[in-house]
């Protein structure tokens, strides 16, 4: 017995090791760059890293990143000066696009469409309106040199506060020795990933899968989330209205880039009294006749970012003219 | 409980220290231990039904007595026989067939032009393994009929015999002259037979978790949406369910005599490396082996067998072979998938080909097969992926229109996964499957009798590298078989 439960722990531990060399070698693990807060508040990446955005377990999406020197994943440095015609475009994971090399992203797919451009890709992972109205205003004199700010808006995530604060918890927690352990133990950041530590998380919570949960009526449900609905619709326009008015905005070049099927009626009505203008890929989406996202998660792929470069190059041209 | 959950990761050594340390000495105690194991393991599902069990325990165990008591009065001893076969195919008939029965019956006087109300149909709840463990629990009862075996004595052995938890819920069906009598002897723990066990696990595991559990989302949307994809698509889609269906059931078999192996207990195999078969006979001596030897013992010899005339003969295959449909589920599919066995078997019986390879394997004494074994191996699997259309569909007419589809839209186009993953990984995996089962096509129970450590240690990292590289936490784990 002693025999069989001395060369069972050997056998585990080389077998891990094997596990360990073959995930660096064939690099099915992801990287994350660096997280850090400025001195202006804003919350980026630490400027100078390269490596590679890894989705699925065998390296389905396996995409190059580059963050430059502002802080963002980009092919190119934003320099801007009252000569050039730069655009800005600012928002979350999606204009972030660790999902795509960095060299072939909606930016770059604009700057194709729109000549002597330039576009600055401010995306980071968890951006909400707070955080991108707070960019804008910390980084003033830059985006007073830029022509074009087009803000990503998802409106179901991205209002559910009316003021910022930075995150330092989370920028804490990342550089904490859990997450340290976890970024160089790469069994670790893979399993992670490919969520095969799940049935443990969820028996140390309790939660257990599937577990059904008991619906009203269809009707009265429906009118119980009717009502919710509004409420919260009323509430994210005052967060809207609440970073409107403590930042400013710019409606002679700043634009929301938005799908309008997901974004409420009460929003858009909003939008359209006071002359902010809204580009809508929807119905470009919608006549796609292949899918825009990724199938793995709902972020945008090749296809998806040629449309939405379209789309914003189009009103750019438009606008221009 | 399901092996792959990580329930079981720790109830396993839990029950397995206890065995071995604290209850060693004690047969008695590691019997009511394994009683104890086998009714959390089960209970875990849905407790209410281990008073089945319980039931099929006490009764099997008192009329065994009585059969034996009565061995020299045939007319008794039949007597309590078929109560024991009474009861247990009473339940199984509950549980499983009584709705469709009931479903058949109205259907069938709806087709005579009387519509009749579905009043009589119960929402019932059919309980896991229960074709298992009362299939087991009456091959006791003949046993002890044929006077092939002594009843026990021991209520916590024979309980213990019933539940045993490795192979509760989907087999391999024991016989008790096998299961019963290791559980009334003493055990002693035996170095290699603790290191075969964890093997088989491990390439139990790799079966199901990555052969098995990849197919399955392929196979599931092939299957729902059959009626807009090629034929291509529709054969790629069969084919890759025998991989499944084989990666599941054998996958299960294996952790199951594994998991056996490790409290010192040898189970019967279940699975010989059936789609290497020569002929359909020959699948059928390879395939779920102790469900086709539990209908041979207990149906086909009883009938007859093959002594009688040959139209007699045919008769008796026929019936095993509905039979054994039935037995998998409460659907014509299975009797259907159950006569296109039946109609493949007949022309190799009439030409006395059934037991030309019973005790031989492809390319017996040679490194490679020959054209002709090539050739027949892959006619039997193409024979038995083709009756698994019935198998996996839900309805006879689904299954009608799956074949149909074959031929009216015979295109090729290439098919994409569901979930965007490469299809030529699922290609390799299988490839590499076919490779390695043939290479240990000798002894289903050392799937790594390597000499040289080294290879021995590179395939089970590779097996558990794999298993990695193809985890899919959005896949249903439980395994096909629980459903019968």
């Amino acid at each position: 017995m002693k025999k069989l439960i001395l060369k069972s722990i050997v056998y585990v531990f080389l077998i891990l090791l094997f596990i360990e060399a073959s995930i660096r070698l064939f690099h099915l693990y992801t990287e994350d760059p660096p997280r850090f807060i400025d001195d202006l508040g804003v919350e980026k990446r630490v400027p100078g890293h390269t490596g590679y955005a890894v989705t699925g377990n065998r390296n389905q999406n396996y995409s190059k990143f580059n963050i430059n020197k502002s802080g963002f994943n980009s092919y190119r440095e934003y320099t801007p000066t009252a000569n050039k015609f730069e655009i800005a475009i600012v928002g979350d994971s999606f204009i972030e696009g660790f999902h795509q090399d960095y060299f072939d992203s909606t930016g770059k797919k604009i700057e194709n469409l729109i000549p002597n451009s330039e576009v600055y890709e401010y995306g980071y992972s968890g951006y909400d309106f707070a955080n991108q109205m707070h960019l804008i205003d910390a980084y003033k004199n830059d985006f007073d040199l830029i022509d074009e700010i087009v803000i990503y808006l998802n409106y179901k995530d991205d209002l559910d506060r009316g003021i910022y604060e930075p995150n330092h918890d989370r920028i804490k927690m990342l550089s904490s020795t859990p997450f340290k352990i976890r970024d160089n133990i790469k069994i670790l950041a893979y399993g992670l990933k490919i969520g095969i530590f799940e049935p443990l998380q969820k028996l140390i919570s309790g939660k257990k899968s599937n577990e059904p949960k008991k619906i009203k009526e269809n009707k009265e449900q429906e009118a119980i989330d009717l009502q919710k609905q509004k409420v919260k619709d009323l509430e994210l326009l005052e967060n809207f209205k609440s970073l409107i008015k403590q930042y400013g905005f710019d409606k002679s070049k700043t634009s929301l880039l938005l799908d309008s099927s997901k974004t409420s009626e009460l929003f858009l009505d909003f939008c359209s009294d006071n002359n902010i203008d809204i580009i809508d890929f929807h119905k470009n989406f919608e006549d796609s006749k292949t899918s825009p996202t990724l199938i793995y998660d709902e972020h945008w792929n090749n296809h998806g970012r040629d449309i939405i470069a379209k789309t914003i190059s189009d009103y750019i041209k438009a606008k221009r003219d | 409980m399901l092996f792959n959950s990580l329930q079981f990761l720790i109830f396993l050594p839990i029950v397995y220290v206890l065995y071995w340390f604290v209850f060693k000495k004690n047969l008695k105690y590691q019997n009511i231990l394994v009683i104890i194991a086998s009714y959390v393991f089960y209970g875990w599902w849905d407790w209410r039904f281990l008073f089945l069990i319980l039931f099929s325990t006490i009764l099997d165990f008192y009329l065994g007595q009585k059969i034996y008591k009565d061995r020299d009065n045939t007319k008794r001893a039949r007597y309590w026989l078929w109560l024991s076969v009474f009861f247990n195919i009473g339940l199984l008939g509950f549980f499983k067939y009584y709705n469709f029965f009931v479903d058949s019956f109205i259907e069938m006087f709806l087709a005579m032009g009387y519509e009749m109300k579905s009043t009589w149909t119960l929402r019932i709840i059919l309980p896991v393994g229960i074709s298992f463990y009362t299939f087991q629990t009456m091959s006791y009862s003949f046993d002890i009929y044929y006077k092939k075996l002594k009843p026990t004595k021991d209520f916590a052995a024979f309980a213990a015999f019933v539940a045993f938890f490795p192979q509760l819920v989907a087999g391999p069906i024991e016989r008790a002259s096998n299961l019963l009598s290791q559980i009334t002897t003493k055990r002693y723990f035996k170095y290699n037979q603790a290191t075969d066990g964890l093997k088989l696990i491990l390439w139990g595991f790799f079966k199901k978790l990555v052969i098995a559990d990849s197919l399955a989302p392929i196979v599931d949307d092939i299957f729902a949406n059959y009626g807009t994809y090629p034929a291509s698509t529709l054969i790629l889609g069969v084919c890759l369910f025998s991989f499944q269906l084989y990666g599941d059931f054998s996958g299960y078999s294996d952790i199951a005599i594994g998991t056996s192996k490790l409290f010192g207990i040898e189970l019967l195999s279940n699975f010989r490396f059936p789609y290497f078969s020569r002929n359909i006979a020959e699948f059928w001596k390879r395939w779920h082996i102790s469900l086709s030897n539990w209908f041979k013992y207990y149906l086909y010899i009883p009938l007859g067998g093959s002594k009688g005339s040959r139209l007699k003969s045919m008769r008796n295959v026929v019936i095993i072979f509905l039979v054994s449909g039935l037995w998998h589920g409460a659907n014509w599919t299975f009797v259907f998938w159950g006569a296109v066995h039946s109609l493949m078997y007949i022309p190799v019986f009439l030409l006395n080909s059934n037991r030309k390879y019973l005790n031989t394997s492809i390319a017996e004494n040679s490194l490679f097969p020959s054209l002709k074994e090539i050739v027949q191996v892959l006619i039997t699997f193409l024979l038995v992926t083709f009756s698994y259309i019935f198998f996996r569909s839900l309805t006879i007419t689904e299954a009608f229109n799956y074949i149909s589809q074959i031929t009216t839209d015979f295109r090729y186009e290439a098919y994409s996964h569901p979930m965007g993953y490469r299809m030529v990984d699922y290609y390799i995996l299988i490839a590499i499957f076919i490779i390695y089962e043939y290479i240990i096509r000798k002894d289903e129970r050392r799937p790594f009798n390597f000499k040289n450590p080294v290879v021995r240690f590179l395939i089970y990292a590779l097996i558990i590298m794999s298993t990695l590289l193809f985890y899919d936490d959005g896949v249903n784990r439980s395994f096909i078989y629980f459903q019968f």
